[in-house]
């Protein structure tokens, strides 16, 4: 206790408070930026080519996508410290969960869970992106009509959106600006439409497969 | 409405006989008109278990002794009433706590170590003048220090708070809404500064990931998401502006 | 037999309500070592649950302007039908506007005045000034002529409690909660502090002090129906009578209080009445306008008592599980009226009856409220008999309250008499050297162990001490009651004095051990009873009516024979207490009209 005193500063509490709040914003930023323009799909396959010559062409993404790593990174390590990291840590709060049939607790604990998936989903998201660098209408459809690998999209974008509005909710209630029950619908309404939006773009994407020319190399 | 047979589920374990184990035990009751567990509780001790070990006080929803988990939720026993219960109700004492012996868990303890280490008492430099007239105070301010004091520290929101459970020295939100009376109290004369010392951290303010059970359980219906924001809010302009470490 | 190691102090303080928190605080900041034992946490004290507010005459209301002490003196006079001692009412209306900003200087959220016009629920306009704005502000409460209860919202038990705690804390006075004193220990001379029961694990503690102060409040649960917390069985008064030296004054003086909700007997306060409020009978017949044609519901605590009472009594009640009751109906006020102005009433309703009394009546029934009696002391808190033992609030016997304590006057007097208390504690503690006979203490310990030893062994007998324990609430309750009269109360004493004997012969139905909370209450249950005989004796001698004691075979007050207190002593053998009486000290004003008897009423 004592070496823990001496040790311990406040100030760093907070700051790391206010930096894991600020990754969150810039991760939700970053994922709602994404999802509008996996959607411009639906302007036209057109539009959905454009955006990567966009990006490259500002450097957005020679900058943005190590950014992007980076912010995850930094946030997976911010938040997970309040993850119960000990088995038994682990079965106290499902426990008690499962006593307290709590619904905001249930939440926090789907938000542990999908944070995790998150981190394990998007590596790998990542990773394919990147290996074959440049995004097309071609790659995508190709990509989206394997089976295993829509189905992963739809888990990877249910996980983040959740994960998005629980924690916009989260912080909201914890600085308190908004009225609890008032927020939590907005974000839901929010949280549902993103979704909804994604998974339209994903079937179009997939409906695109072969049409233009490139699906079926 | 009809008078049911109640079948109680009660956690029972004394630590101060030797060889107790933990157990749930069943007790059969017949329900009565307009009662609450403290009565279905008393007649339990007085006619069938003289041995069964729970705290009760006021009996009247102001003195905070009686939280306990029913159906799993943190609550006050005196206040609860069976006809708002399903027919099979299971008691368990309250986590986090100490406990004493089946129901009774002590939260008195925690409460005052709680208090000593907020130190959450009026601080001043000022004497007392018994020839003096009191000092004056606007009522609307006096009504906002009643709000945050009405606290009867029951434990409810410990017991519900995932921090608290796997945080032993977390303060909980008890802790942080007791402090919110003192700091906006203009008779106590800490700064921003001495308050961020104290629960400007991990086992305060930060440590508080929103879960709000509290909030959602405080049995005094407490404004809590409102008090723990309005902390968090001070705290980071103290921790901001301040010099402490 | 193991000895405990005893745990020694200067001053023992047995009970953390306000009382007791208050004299330990006021004899700490004299320099002496301080310790506090409660049976609970002190923030779960009964004191906590008083709502109402707390006297003081600080006439900074536009309905206080001009008030003094001098007033409060003659409310509290009048109050106590002149059973008080003059002196003792003097020092306490003196003291009390100091206890109050004391309060406030410690951080108590008194309600404060705000300036402007308003208009009272009876139509009455009144104007707060300007210059007061931002003071402690008072309420109306029954029996005075001024606006004197100081507040705080629904809550000014809770918070003045809370606040003494908070200087306790501060000050790092020793508190020791879940501690039940169970004996005083004397030489027959002076005391020297008490053995307890830890109510953790069950063992036996010691603790010597040079002054030992009994803070214990009232014994409200030795009644069925009462509106006290249950933990209020009056252990610190027999403690005391249990050494055969220390009297108890006045036990037969009790307050009632007419409207406790059915059958939790949780307190409806006044304002349920005093904001137009009715009582009705079986029949839904408001009946108090037959009785009472000009105060109708709202004359004074003991003639709406006596009142619903009498309706019950001639076929009116209405028929329940746990008894006859009446209903308050408030249902006239209006929904939104009863949500935000009598909150507090409408949580009770809906808390522990599942009413919403917007629309559905309430049932109430007059209960056992406050114990006027206690451990007699002089105007020092010095206890008779014993050197070094005092007492303090409801515990006590100091006697400003006489046979009718005002509502608000409570919770000043615990303050007010803890200042005082503590001075005097601390006096004594100067001036007096600690030696004690091992030997003694040793007995002490010995013949509560012994008495653990045979409850548990049950070599007494087999007796069921919840049975008898119902028998005793019930005859209280039946017998000596609001209405009292020769017959009924020596048939009370009769069924007392036979429970009394068949309480000695208590056996336990569980093992006793560890924290067993059927041992403590088998360790209580032989004190309660002589408490009970303390009360129905008294009240069978005194043959008058005088505040709260109301004779129906003697309906007057009588100053010429009766202008005296009570002092009930229990002797060594037998199952009567010994009664004695003394004078009531008489100052400043002779016996005269209260002026609010069976007609003229109170206000609120
Ligand atoms: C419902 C209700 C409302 C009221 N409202 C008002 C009001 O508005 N205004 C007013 O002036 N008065 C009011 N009163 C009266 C007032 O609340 C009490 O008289 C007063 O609080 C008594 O204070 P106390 O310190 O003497 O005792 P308590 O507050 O009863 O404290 C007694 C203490 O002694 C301890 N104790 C008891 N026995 C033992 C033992 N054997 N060993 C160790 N510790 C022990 C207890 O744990 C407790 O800490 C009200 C009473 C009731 C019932
Ligand atoms: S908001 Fe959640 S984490 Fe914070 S104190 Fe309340 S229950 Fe605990
Ligand atoms: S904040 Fe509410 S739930 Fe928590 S201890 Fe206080 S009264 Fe109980
Ligand atoms: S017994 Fe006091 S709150 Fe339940």
């Amino acid at each position: 206790m004592l070496q823990r005193i001496l040790t311990h500063s406040n100030k760093t509490d907070l700051v790391i408070d206010l930096a894991e709040l600020i990754s969150g914003f810039l991760l939700v930023g970053f994922l709602w930026v994404h999802m509008f323009f996996v959607a411009s799909v639906l302007v036209g396959p057109q539009a959905f080519n454009q955006v990567p010559k966009f990006l490259e062409a500002y450097y957005l993404a020679q900058i943005g996508i190590p950014a992007v790593i980076v912010l995850i990174l930094a946030h997976m390590v911010l938040a997970g410290r309040r993850i119960p990291n000990r088995l038994q840590e682990m079965k106290m709060i499902w426990k008690h969960s499962r006593l307290l049939m709590h619904y905001d607790t249930w939440t926090w604990v789907f938000q542990v869970i999908t944070g995790v998936a998150i981190g394990i989903l998007a590596a790998a998201h990542i990773w394919t992106v990147v290996s074959r660098w440049t995004i097309n209408m071609s790659i995508s459809a190709e990509r989206v009509t394997q089976s295993p690998y829509f189905i992963f999209y739809i888990i990877l974008l249910i996980c983040g959106e959740y994960h998005v509005g629980i924690g916009l909710y989260r912080i909201g209630v914890k600085w308190g600006w908004f009225k609890r029950q008032k927020l939590s619908k907005v974000l839901d309404v929010i949280t549902l439409a993103i979704i909804a939006m994604g998974i339209v773009s994903l079937f179009v994407i997939k409906s695109h497969a072969g049409v233009t020319g490139g699906g079926g190399q | 409405m009809a008078l049911r047979t109640l079948k109680l589920e009660i956690f029972r374990y004394n630590p101060n006989v030797s060889g107790d184990k933990p157990q749930m035990q069943e007790y059969i009751l017949e329900e009565e008109p307009d009662m609450t567990l403290f009565m279905a509780l008393t007649r339990l001790r007085e006619e069938q278990d003289p041995s069964l070990i729970f705290d009760f006080s006021c009996r009247a929803a102001v003195c905070g002794s009686c939280a306990m988990l029913i159906n799993g939720r943190p609550k006050l026993a005196c206040k609860t009433m069976t006809k708002d219960l399903r027919k099979k109700i299971t008691l368990m004492p309250l986590p986090v706590f100490k406990l004493i012996g089946d129901l009774s868990v002590d939260t008195g303890s925690w409460f005052r170590a709680m208090n000593k280490r907020l130190e959450a008492w009026v601080h001043t430099n000022k004497e007392f003048d018994p020839d003096a007239q009191e000092g004056r105070m606007d009522n609307d301010l006096a009504l906002r220090i009643y709000e945050s004091e009405r606290c009867i520290e029951c434990g409810c929101c410990v017991a519900g708070c995932g921090t608290a459970i796997l945080r032993e020295e977390f303060i909980s939100s008890a802790g942080l809404n007791r402090l919110a009376r003192f700091f906006i109290d203009p008779r106590d004369e800490r700064s921003p500064d001495q308050y961020f010392e104290v629960i400007g951290n991990e086992y305060g303010t930060f440590g508080c990931v929103g879960l709000m059970a509290c909030d959602d359980l405080c049995p005094m219906e407490i404004p809590l998401q409102q008090q723990l924001a309005f902390v968090r809010r001070k705290m980071l302009v103290a921790g901001l502006t301040g010099s402490g470490r | 037999m193991s000895v405990p190691n005893p745990y020694i102090t200067d001053v023992l303080v047995i009970g953390a309500g306000l009382a007791g928190e208050r004299t330990a605080i006021e004899a700490a900041s004299c320099g002496c070592d301080v310790t506090i034992l409660s049976i609970v946490p002190p923030r779960r004290s009964h004191s906590t649950g008083a709502q109402g507010g707390m006297q003081a005459s600080l006439g900074n209301t536009a309905m206080g302007r001009g008030d003094n002490t001098d007033i409060h003196f003659t409310d509290t006079v009048k109050g106590s039908d002149w059973g008080c001692d003059q002196d003792v009412a003097r020092l306490f209306a003196n003291l009390a506007p100091v206890a109050v900003r004391q309060l406030s200087y410690w951080g108590c959220p008194w309600n404060r005045v705000v300036a402007g016009r308003k208009t009272l629920p009876d139509g009455r306009e009144i104007e707060e000034l300007v210059e007061y704005e931002g003071l402690i502000m008072a309420r109306d409460f029954g029996g005075t002529a001024k606006w004197r209860t100081c507040y705080t919202a629904d809550g000014t038990g809770h918070t003045v409690q809370y606040t003494m705690d908070t200087v306790v804390l501060k000050m790092g006075i020793t508190v020791h909660d879940r501690v039940e004193t169970l004996s005083l220990i004397h030489d027959g001379e002076k005391c020297y502090g008490a053995i307890c029961r830890c109510l953790r694990t069950g063992k036996l503690m010691v603790y010597l002090a040079k002054v030992t102060v009994i803070a214990t409040g009232g014994y409200g649960r030795l009644y069925g129906a009462s509106t006290n917390a249950i933990i209020n069985e009056g252990t610190g008064m027999f403690i005391a009578l249990n050494t055969g030296i220390v009297p108890l004054g006045n036990m037969e003086a009790v307050q009632f209080h007419p409207t406790a909700i059915v059958p939790s007997w949780v307190l409806i306060t006044e304002g349920a009445r005093g904001d137009g409020g009715y009582l009705l009978d079986k029949d839904l017949h408001r009946f108090m306008p037959d009785y009472e044609p000009a105060k109708k519901e709202l004359a004074s605590r003991d003639v709406v008592s006596r009142r619903m009472m009498h309706h019950m009594r001639i076929g009116k009640g209405v028929d329940s599980k746990y008894g006859l009751h009446l209903w308050l109906d408030i249902r006239h006020l209006g929904r939104k009226h009863i949500y935000t102005n009598l909150r507090e009433i409408a949580k009770v309703c809906q808390d522990f009856n599942g009413i919403d009394p917007a629309k559905e009546l309430i049932p109430v029934r007059p209960t056992q409220h406050y114990s006027m009696g206690g451990v007699r002391t002089n105007i020092d808190g010095a206890a008779y008999g014993l050197n070094g033992l005092y007492a303090a609030g409801e515990a006590s016997c100091w006697d400003m309250h006489g046979f009718n304590r005002l509502g608000g006057n409570s919770l000043a007097e615990t303050t007010v008499m803890g200042m005082v208390v503590g001075r005097k504690a601390a006096e004594y503690v100067a001036g007096t050297t600690f030696i004690y006979k091992e030997s003694m203490v040793r007995d002490h310990i010995k013949r509560q162990q012994e008495r653990i030893n045979n409850l548990i062994a049950g070599r007494n007998g087999k007796e069921n001490i919840y049975k008898l324990k119902k028998i005793m609430e019930d005859a209280l309750l039946e017998k000596v009651f609001i209405f009292r009269n020769g017959k009924d109360l020596q048939e009370a004493v009769n069924t007392l004095r036979e429970v009394y004997q068949r309480s000695l012969k208590a056996g336990l139905m569980s093992d006793g051990q560890g924290a067993n909370p059927e041992l403590g209450a088998a360790l209580r249950l032989p004190g309660m009873l002589r408490l009970a005989l303390c009360i129905a004796y008294g009240a069978l001698q005194r043959t008058e009516s005088r505040g709260s004691h109301s004779r129906e075979d003697y309906p007057k007050r009588d100053d010429a024979n009766w202008l005296k207190r009570t002092l009930a002593y229990w002797p060594e053998e037998g199952d009567l207490p010994v009664l004695k009486y003394e004078p009531v000290k008489i100052t400043e004003l002779p016996p005269g009209e209260r002026g609010y008897g069976e007609t003229a009423a109170v206000k609120k």
